[in-house]
């Protein structure tokens, strides 16, 4: 799969800018030439070899709080994607088997979710849990979900109806065994391409409120909170918010290569599957080891 | 997607992160834009305000910043000319009884407020009534010298007092004595909703929190002096977007921040310093650790560098605050100019002689929104050995009120009476006295002598200074820098009267 992507322009770009932003969230606060929150008598500086992207408004090494910043606006959108998945992903996959009522249930709290503005609930949770990117993030997360539930809900309807399924439950394999031996196979592609594109969703929210100055303490940098205070300097330094702005704009838009190269692959291989005569005779024979 | 458009960048994804920052930027600075002006007239003052008033009600909107935008609305019994005294408003006289525990107002002839009311004694005498009873009052702390008020005809108002004390006709002002209708304060969220005054405006559109629109009142007393046909007060967008509006034209007078009066003078607009009596503090408590130390507090008072708050927060526009009043003002104490000067071996020696000498030092400081000045305080105390977690709370006024806060930060408007001023910062129960009861030894004597003293006494000005300088014997409080009241205004607008701490449209022209 890995080398599929790579094989296509956008997935190379992909995993460029990933790589890179990946570099910044472990490595970041390392790579940071200055103490980030270290001020000094220099305030709005310009460019120079010793702040090679100037200083802030209090004389604190801009580039630096860039580097700094890194982890928690990555980590944030990880969260939200990851809460997502599962928030998602699992009663997605269950409301195919667990019965009526259960399908039900989630099907109406999906549609409520849904209906939920998330930047604007994540900043009253905030004002009711109190100021952390944590708690926001969560709450995002939970919101983001019904993306994950209807993919995944809708590739296991496509595989519970298939034929090999349906003899491996006349078998007597259990909702367990199915969903590991062939349901999980499938969503897995669709999942992949929710998952990059909501890691950019992630994005954009975590730096939408840090940005408003939700979710994180000061001094604590983030690329959301420095976009925002650079906009308060724009006469001294009218370029500064041009370095982070640029930062969210790149990671958002690796998220997005990233999801269109891995739906592009997949739709390469469902084509091949369907032109393929072999692959057609695979698909209607039951499935090798299965539950048979 | 098709196959043949696979290999390429996908569009959608491209454009998605590269419209995704712009737009974001563009949305959050937007919000709270009331959008576009409506038409302007030849005279229409269009006002965008970072302090768009939550509460119209003047009982519930208390004596900070919004009182100015509450005095398009309301008069007051009294007002202040550009020295700080209290001149006539509604009240065209007042006079003292001999010993100074009466004073009588007496109201001009003939007024109403905007409903038809008339403005008479009864009025008045039911506005003090509503501002020291209503369960919502912010300005009942302000009143505990006023016993009874009575109304001695229609235009007589006479106010007993709990004690002798000669600032009344400076309390009695915009801060603390709008007189709204009593017809419509009958109820006070309707009020709150559609206020109704003797000032020289009549609201004619309110939309809470974010537009009014007045209209000029031909019955107001100074009427012939108010040149001004139509004001539309917005509440102002993001910080950065309002000298943009000033320059389009979206406004004609804003406050500024700081940072944006270098922007605005580029573009030609006037840029100005009201004066008044900003200070902002470092709010100590010192019922709870570790201020209950003296030595710690100690610390922090020689660990405040404030030339640091002025250089890095206004830009050249502000002061160093070493007390509660500006240095041109005549409670500024003159001996406690430099009580606690920046010296970090002393805040260390300090440290170390407390009794949590050794401790691993970390305070709270909590705070209702992003403050550079908080940044700026936890990087001096870390100087010093104490860490400071900034903590931003929304819901910050009510332990902050309620004195829970260990520590915090307090930016004040001033008073137009030097003693209110004091008092609310030294007082024992002084709103921002964050240490409640505590009170500085000798301060209640010093304000009980200023009180008795007659404003035209020539002794009043020495025993003001020495109630500051009683006050600020307090630990609660560590005054840092006064934050400028920065205003850019078209050049089409003629200059303002300079009454500090005040936004007064007197006399004010717009060619």
């Amino acid at each position: 799969m890995t080398r599929r992507i790579w094989a296509l322009p956008t997935g190379k770009v992909a995993f460029a800018i990933l790589a890179l932003v990946a570099v910044l969230a472990v490595f970041g606060p390392l790579l940071a030439p200055h103490d980030p929150l270290a001020g000094s008598t220099t305030t709005l500086a310009g460019p120079s070899g010793g702040h090679w992207l100037g200083t802030d408004y209090l004389g604190r090494d801009v580039l630096s709080r860039l580097l700094d910043g890194s982890r928690t606006s990555i980590v944030g959108s990880l969260e939200v994607a990851l809460v997502a998945l599962f928030a998602g992903a699992v009663p997605g996959i269950a409301s195919v088997y667990l019965g009526r009522v259960f399908e039900w249930s989630v099907l109406r709290l999906t549609d409520t979710l849904i209906s939920l503005p998330f930047l604007v609930f994540a900043v009253a949770v905030t004002a009711l849990l109190g100021n952390g990117i944590t708690q926001a993030m969560f709450v995002v997360g939970v919101l983001v979900s019904p993306l994950f539930f209807r993919v995944s809900r809708a590739a296991t309807l496509a595989v519970a109806r298939s034929q090999y399924v349906e003899a491996a439950l006349i078998s007597g394999a259990s909702f367990g065994q199915i969903v590991r031996r062939h349901v999980w196979a499938k969503v897995l592609p669709a999942i992949g391409v929710a998952l990059a594109q909501t890691i950019g969703i992630g994005f954009v929210v975590v730096s939408s409120l840090t940005f408003l100055g939700v979710g994180v303490q000061p001094p604590a940098p983030t690329w959301g909170g420095l976009l925002a205070s650079d906009l308060g300097y724009l006469d001294y330094q009218p370029w500064a918010p041009a370095v982070p702005a640029l930062l969210i704009m790149g990671t958002v838009s690796g998220c997005n290569l990233l999801a269109d190269a891995l739906r592009d692959v997949q739709t390469v291989r469902e084509v091949k599957s369907v032109t393929d005569p072999r692959t057609v005779l695979d698909q209607a024979e039951p499935p090798r080891g299965g539950l048979a | 997607m098709t196959l043949d458009s696979s290999p390429g960048l996908g569009r959608r994804s491209f454009l998605g992160g590269l419209l995704a920052v712009p737009a974001l930027g563009a949305v959050l600075a937007a919000c709270g834009d009331g959008g576009s002006s409506a038409a302007a007239g030849a005279a229409t003052l269009k006002w965008a305000s970072s302090f768009f008033p939550t509460h119209w009600d003047p009982v519930v909107g208390g004596s900070g910043a919004q009182f100015r935008h509450l005095s398009l609305v309301y008069a007051s019994v009294t007002r202040v000319n550009e020295k700080g005294e209290a001149v006539p408003d509604l009240a065209e006289s007042w006079d003292y009884n001999d010993k100074g525990d009466q004073v009588t107002f007496h109201l001009r002839e003939g007024l109403t407020f905007s409903d038809g009311t008339p403005v008479n004694a009864d009025a008045v005498k039911k506005a003090v009534e509503r501002a020291k009873t209503q369960e919502d009052s912010a300005l009942f702390g302000d009143l505990t010298s006023i016993d009874k008020v009575t109304a001695d005809g229609d235009l007589d108002v006479v106010v007993d007092l709990t004690q002798v004390d000669y600032q009344i006709p400076l309390l009695f002002g915009e801060r603390v004595l709008q007189v709204a209708s009593p017809q419509a304060a009958a109820d006070p969220k309707a009020l709150d909703q559609k206020p109704v005054g003797h000032g020289p405006f009549v609201i004619t559109q309110l939309i809470p929190g974010t537009k009014a629109v007045l209209e000029k009142n031909p019955d107001y007393w100074d009427a012939a002096n108010i040149h001004i046909d139509k004001v539309e007060l917005v509440s102002a967008p993001d910080a950065s977007t309002v000298v943009s509006g000033l320059q389009t034209g979206v406004y004609n007078f804003a406050d500024v921040a700081a940072a944006q009066a270098q922007a605005a003078e580029k573009a030609g607009l006037d840029v100005f310093v009201q004066p008044g009596y900003n200070a902002s503090n470092l709010s100590l408590n010192v019922n709870k650790k570790p201020f209950d130390d003296p030595k710690v507090v100690e610390a922090v008072r020689y660990g405040i560098d404030r030339q640091e708050f002025v250089d890095k927060l206004t830009f050249g526009y502000g002061t160093v605050a070493t007390q509660p009043f500006p240095k041109e003002y005549i409670a500024y104490d003159p001996q406690s100019a430099d009580l606690w000067p920046h010296d970090v071996a002393k805040a260390k020696a300090a440290l170390a002689e407390s009794k949590y000498s050794g401790d691993d030092l970390t305070i709270d400081l909590v705070i209702p929104a992003e403050d550079p000045a908080a940044e700026v305080v936890q990087s001096q105390l870390a100087a010093i050995g104490i860490t400071v977690n900034i903590k931003i709370d929304k819901n910050w006024a009510t332990p902050f009120f309620a004195k829970d806060l260990v520590a915090s930060l307090y930016g004040t408007t001033g008073r137009d009476s030097p003693l209110q001023t004091l008092t609310a910062h030294f007082g024992p129960n002084g709103p921002l006295n964050l240490s409640t009861p505590y009170e500085p030894d000798g301060f209640e004597k010093a304000v009980a002598k200023v009180r008795q003293t007659p404003l035209e006494d020539g002794d009043y000005e020495a025993n003001l200074q020495a109630a500051t300088r009683a006050g600020l014997v307090s630990e609660a409080l560590v005054f840092t820098y006064s934050q400028p009241s920065v205003y850019a205004k078209d050049p089409s607008i003629s200059g303002l009267p300079a009454n500090p701490g005040h936004i007064n449209w007197t006399g004010v022209k717009i060619s």
